[in-house]
Order: C-alpha cells, then structure tokens, then sequence
C-alpha cells in the first residue's frame, strides 16, 4: 500500500463539512437502497478539497414496478448513465454561478456493512478516473454510522489496475505478468473533515459539554425531566451502546454470500479447466492420429499431410476473467477487518458491563 | 440551540382576497429545517461575490416536504440564486432558479419549493419583492405561504436564524409588488439519529485549530467516549461526596433522581452474568476469528491462483486450479480432515478423462 500510496496525485482527501452532511442524508433518507451522487471540489496542492456535492436523480420505482434491487442496482450504476452525466454537467454549470467550485472531482455511494466493493464500483471509479485522474470515490456506510462513529472512507483506483482495467484482461497468465493481486485494486485515501470559519462559528452553539461552573440546582424531579441535559454532539455517546449482535449477524451473512460468489466463480474455473482438458486431449488424439497416418503416407511414399491442421479444428475456450474472484477476496477482506473492528470495541464495552455487573 | 425556539406566539396574518377559503393561509406554520440546509446557506455565504453587488447579503431558495394541512414544513435543502442588488434596484436570475430548481426537484422528486433565504436579518422593501415572487401562483408557493429564512451571518458575532412568513398589505394598488407584511413564526432545527454521526465528526472538527480532522474508526471513538462518561461520573461522584462531607447542600430531586439511575442496574446472581459473559464473548471470538480465517483461505486461494509455479510453463495454469478448488472445498467443509477426504474424491470424478496428462504427477506430490 504504502508504495502505491507516492504515485497517487493527492495526498488525502479533504470533505466540507457540507458534503459530510449531504452524503449522510441522502444516504440515510434512501437506506436501504443504494444512493449515489456527484463531487465537486478542487485539487489543492496535494489535497483534494471536496466542497459540494449533489446526489443523482432517482429512478422512479413505481413506474419500473421493479423491487428493492433493481432501484439499487439502477442506482449504483447511476454514475455512468449518460443522462446522469448530462444532468452533472448542467448542476455543475449552475453551480459555477454561485461560486461553487466547478470541477468535478468524484462520486459518492452509499454501502451496508462494507459491501461496496463490486463491479460496479469498478466501473463506475475507472468511468471518473480515466477522464480525470484527481477523481476519488466516497463511500459511505449506512449501517456502520449508526452504530457510533461516522464512516466515511475514500478509495481509487491504482494506477496498475487502471491499466489492467483499461486492457480488459483479467487471465491468470496477464495477472502473473503485472503481479497484480485483489490488494492493488483500490487505494484507500485518508479523509480529512474541514469545517469553514462561519459553520465553526455556528457549531460552536451547538451544546457542548456541562460547564464546569457551579450550576443552579433543581428544585424537583420534573425540573430535570422538563429540561434534559443536551447531549454534545462530539464526542457522541452512541458509541457505547452495547447491541452489536445485528450488526456481527449482518456481516456474518454477507461473508456467507462472499463464499458463495467465490465457489461459483470457481465453479466456473473448474469448468473452464475441464473444457480446456477436454479440448487438448481431442488435439492430442488427432496430432496422434494424424502422426500414424503421415507415417502410413511416408511407407506409401505419399505427400506427407499438413500437421499444424488441428488449430483451425480445434477452438480452445476462453478463460473466464478472474476480476470477479479478485473483488470478491478485496471484499472478504474487508469484511474480515470489519468484524476485527467490532470485536475490538465490543470485548472492551462487555468486560465493562461486566466490571460494573461483578465488583472485584 | 442555534436556531430553536420554545415558546412563540402564533399571530394570525390578515387574509389576502386570493387566499379567502384556503384553511392553511392563517393556520399556524411550524418550520423545521435540517442541518444540511443551514450548511448549505452558511456555505453560500461564504461564497458570495464581493465586487459585483453592494449589498451583503445573499439569496437562494429552500426546498423541502409540506405536511398534509400544510402547518408543518421541513427544509431539508436550499440551493443559492445569483442576485444584484443595488441601491434602488435588485435583480434576481430568475431562469436560474427556475432551472436550479428543475435539477434540484429531479433528484428529490418528493420535494417542493418552500420559500428563500437570506444571510442578513435586514427586511426591506427589497425582501418584500422578492418574497412576493417566491409566494406568488405562478413562480412560487402559492396557495401556501412562502417561507423566509433570514440567517445572520456576520464574522465574529453568533448566528442566529429568523423565519417569516407574509402577507399583503398594501393601501396603493401600485405598490402591491413591493409591499408585504413579514409575520415571524417558530421554528427548530431538527436533528436525526442519523445524522449525529456526521454532526459528531463535523463539530470535532471545530473544535480544532485547523478546523479540520480526521475520521476517526470506531474504538477512538469509543475512547473518546469512554473518557468523557469517566470525567462526568467522577463530577457526580465528587458532588454526592461532598454532600456526604457536609460541605455543601445537597438537593432531593438531584438525590431522588441519582436513586431512581441507580435502581435500573438489573438484579442478576453473579453466576449467571458469569455464564453469559463467557459465552457471548466466546461468540463474538469465535465470529471474528471465523472471519480472519475465511480471509486467509480467500487470500491464499488468491495467491495461489496466480502463482507462478517454476518449471511447468504453461500448465502452471492448471495446476493452480486444482489447488484452488481444494482450498475452497476445506473451508466449505469446516475444517482440515473432512474437508480434505470429500475434495479428493470430487476431483478424482471431475478429471476422469485427464489422467494421461503428465504434468498432474508432480502436483499429486506436491501436496
């Protein structure tokens, strides 16, 4: 990582604060299905400021009288669709009026326990990244946020992949050459949440903290149920909740469903592979046979028959493109690094309970 | 809060001639605005053009959701409008806020427009034209009131917000366009769950020198949190010593408040919170662990996959596959021996035809 890290143009990723609460409401307000929308910003001298963001028209389920899915799948793919690209580039002119930074530097989507990483994506961050090589994708996630912590993450795409990608060669002989494993393929970049002076200027009336000052005590229980301690919004106290179990139950299904991509994917290796075998068995028998026959014309004093025949008779079968198994172990891993997280915090919040529960 | 108001009294604006038999023109109206709008005005002040116009301040729209009787709206955007103003006139990019408002309503098909902003507290006859035109039939909000939101933007003071509502009033029928009458209404700033993660982040942020921070992964925050539950127990717990100490006063309703925290601890034998806890934690152990390892058989699937395997040129290919295969069927299985029985026996129906082939002799040692 930390070598591809020098190639990438900029150095991290640094997201108004605007764009932080845009992305997560039209995330949160189109959960469970996927939300994907447009970046703008600048590149500054190593920093990629990201200072707008608007999200893509929707498709309208009721007309397409489709389910869930396919307004997640027509969304995720949003970010490609030529109308979309044409709406981009007429919010960005108007955008350019107000005074709003007028490049477009990515895309956002939205995620549910990590599970972005797809074709998709793919597509969708190689369509940006081959225009323009300042583009990052964001990804929020949904479910992950709820849980505490914000998560926003930003990714593209290696150069090395970009190139492989472009080549649309996937083969084990073409991944052996360029060394290219499913760890090259995204390029996490650090995020950086930049607040402008007017906003610090309003969240700092945000509540903060009880002050440390004598405050007036209350009079009656309903004194206090009236008028509730304001919680501060950072740092935030939902991180403490304990109920993780939906969240591990979550990922453990979606790990699941990786298994399950990864055997068909091999399934259809294996299949591949048998073709292959079949094919080059039949192109041994006719070279054999053909060898015997050559040497019956030879003894016959006859022309001898052509022996390279066999590559017009014979086609071999294509190899499947090991781009699906290759995003598929990126996912896993993800996945697995994710439950890491949640173990972490979890042992540490139940060997509180229990400390509290069971006083030495 | 910023922008939240408890107690308002609600005025009932004189009925304009058009609006007679509308219920929802004198009902009282509530606004709620969402944060991502007050961020969105706030970075259009920001943004505002110095030289072109004189005035300070700047205009756009507010687009959100309008309850069914039309008595509660909610922003939940507002896009900017560019706008001159001048002494004596004021020009506002009227196609522009027709087209803003199209794209806008494109990717938020649910939304309408609701009314404008503005970044200065100021009403003049200026904010009654345009008010006009924003509650108007054909550009506007009509038959419902449009909305006003005034946010005071001026470096160094806080920022406080105003919402209005209008009505007409006029004596000379030529000065209609101009003229209205700004009613102030109640309105909160409303914060969901959902979005207290991102506020959480945004507001660490501005609390820093550079006003900018990273984000952080979840167990920083749970220490950050964890830190800052200790400092506030410790305070109370300071509080109820002292009290102890007679060195201060102690309050009943504090007392009585702290008693009725303290009996939700549930009463369960030690035993038993024992017993769940070994066998909870040995879930979560046991899930994480299940994970890494499902990482490392992907992983070297993976490697394997396209390893290079000196000395067999082109059948390296080939010979990879089967290893794969084996690695998948051993974790499918669950684990080393039964796994490992049932893959030899699949492969050896799977190749039935291949066996001649000899490069496959030095991969049955291989293993």
């Amino acid at each position: 990582m930390a070598d591809v890290q020098k190639d990438v143009p900029f150095k991290s990723a640094q997201v108004e604060a605007l764009v932080v609460i845009k992305i997560v409401k039209h995330c949160s307000a189109s959960f469970p299905t996927t939300a994907t929308g447009s970046l703008v910003g600048m590149d500054n001298d190593g920093v990629l400021e990201i200072t707008n963001a608007f999200p893509f028209p929707t498709v309208d389920v009721a007309n397409t009288d489709g389910h869930q899915n396919d307004a997640s799948s027509l969304a995720a793919a949003a970010p490609r669709a030529k109308a979309n690209i044409a709406y981009q580039n007429e919010m960005i002119k108007h955008l350019k009026e107000v005074n709003v930074d007028a490049n477009n530097v990515g895309w956002y989507t939205s995620a549910t326990m990590g599970n972005f990483v797809s074709l998709n994506f793919i597509e969708n961050q190689y369509h940006y990244q081959r225009d323009n090589d300042k583009t990052v994708a964001l990804v929020h996630d949904v479910s992950r946020s709820s849980q505490g912590a914000l998560s926003l993450r930003a990714f593209r795409l290696s150069p090395e992949f970009m190139a492989a990608y472009k080549e649309g060669k996937f083969t084990t002989e073409s991944l052996q050459k360029s060394k290219l494993s499913f760890k090259d393929i995204l390029v996490e970049v650090p995020v950086i949440v930049h607040d402008s002076h007017l906003l610090t200027t309003f969240l700092h009336q945000m509540p903060t903290l009880p002050e440390t000052a004598e405050v007036p005590l209350p009079t009656s229980l309903n004194d206090i149920s009236r008028d509730p301690a304001r919680l501060p919004a950072n740092p935030s106290f939902d991180a403490l909740d304990l109920s993780i179990d939906p969240f591990l139950e979550k990922t453990c299904d979606l790990l699941l469903d990786s298994i399950e991509a990864h055997y068909t994917d091999l399934n259809n290796h294996q299949y591949y592979q048998r073709q292959l075998t079949r094919e080059q068995f039949k192109i041994t028998q006719w070279q054999t046979k053909r060898k015997a026959e050559n040497a019956a014309r030879v003894a016959a004093k006859q022309a001898p028959l052509p022996e390279d025949e066999w590559q017009r008779l014979f086609k071999l079968p294509q190899e499947p493109s090991r781009l699906e198994g290759m995003l598929n172990a990126r996912q896993v891993e993800q996945y697995s690094k994710q439950v890491d997280g949640f173990t972490a915090a979890i042992t540490s919040k139940m060997f509180a309970v229990r400390g509290n529960l069971l006083p030495e | 809060m910023a922008v939240d108001q408890e107690n308002f009294v609600h005025l009932t604006r004189p009925l304009a001639p058009t609006l007679l038999g509308f219920g929802a023109g004198s009902a009282p109206l509530t606004v709620n605005i969402q944060p991502q709008s007050v961020f969105s005005i706030i970075d259009h002040a920001v943004r505002r053009d110095i030289n072109g116009s004189n005035s300070n301040r700047v205009i756009g729209a507010l687009v959100g959701t309008r309850s069914e009787d039309g008595s509660e709206v909610e922003v939940r955007s507002a896009f900017a409008i560019p706008h001159v103003e001048t002494d004596d006139q004021v020009e506002v990019d009227v196609d522009y806020q027709k087209n803003m408002l199209a794209l806008t309503l494109k990717a938020a098909p649910r939304e309408q427009l609701l009314g404008w902003y503005t970044t200065s507290h100021e009403l003049n006859s200026f904010s009654a034209l345009i008010q006009n035109f924003f509650a108007s039939p054909e550009t506007g909000t009509f038959p419902h009131p449009a909305v006003h939101l005034t946010i005071s933007s001026d470096a160094g003071s806080a920022i406080s917000t105003k919402t209005y509502v209008s009505a007409p009033v006029t004596v000379v029928s030529e000065r209609a366009a101009d003229t209205c009458l700004f009613i102030e209404v109640p309105h909160k700033l409303l914060i969901a769950d959902s979005d207290r993660s991102a506020l959480s982040t945004v507001s660490s942020a501005a609390h820093t020198e550079a006003r900018a921070a990273p984000v952080v992964s979840d167990i920083e925050n749970l220490a950050q949190s964890l830190e800052v539950v200790s400092d506030l127990l410790e305070r109370v717990s300071g509080f109820v010593g002292e009290v102890l100490d007679e060195e201060r006063d102690g309050s009943h309703a504090l007392g009585q408040y702290l008693m009725n925290a303290l009996s939700l601890a549930p009463k369960v034998s030690n035993l038993q919170i024992e017993n769940d806890f070994n066998s909870h934690i040995q879930d979560v152990l046991m899930v994480s662990y299940l994970a890494n390892t499902i990482r490392t058989q992907i992983d070297l699937s993976q490697r394997l996959a396209t390893a290079t395997i000196v000395g067999f040129g082109g059948e390296a290919g080939e010979k990879k596959e089967g290893e794969e295969g084996e690695k998948k069927e051993g974790r499918e299985g669950g684990g080393g021996g039964r796994g490992r029985g049932g893959k030899r026996g699949g492969r050896g129906g799977g190749r039935g035809g291949n066996q001649q082939r000899e490069p496959r002799e030095p991969r049955e040692n291989g293993e």
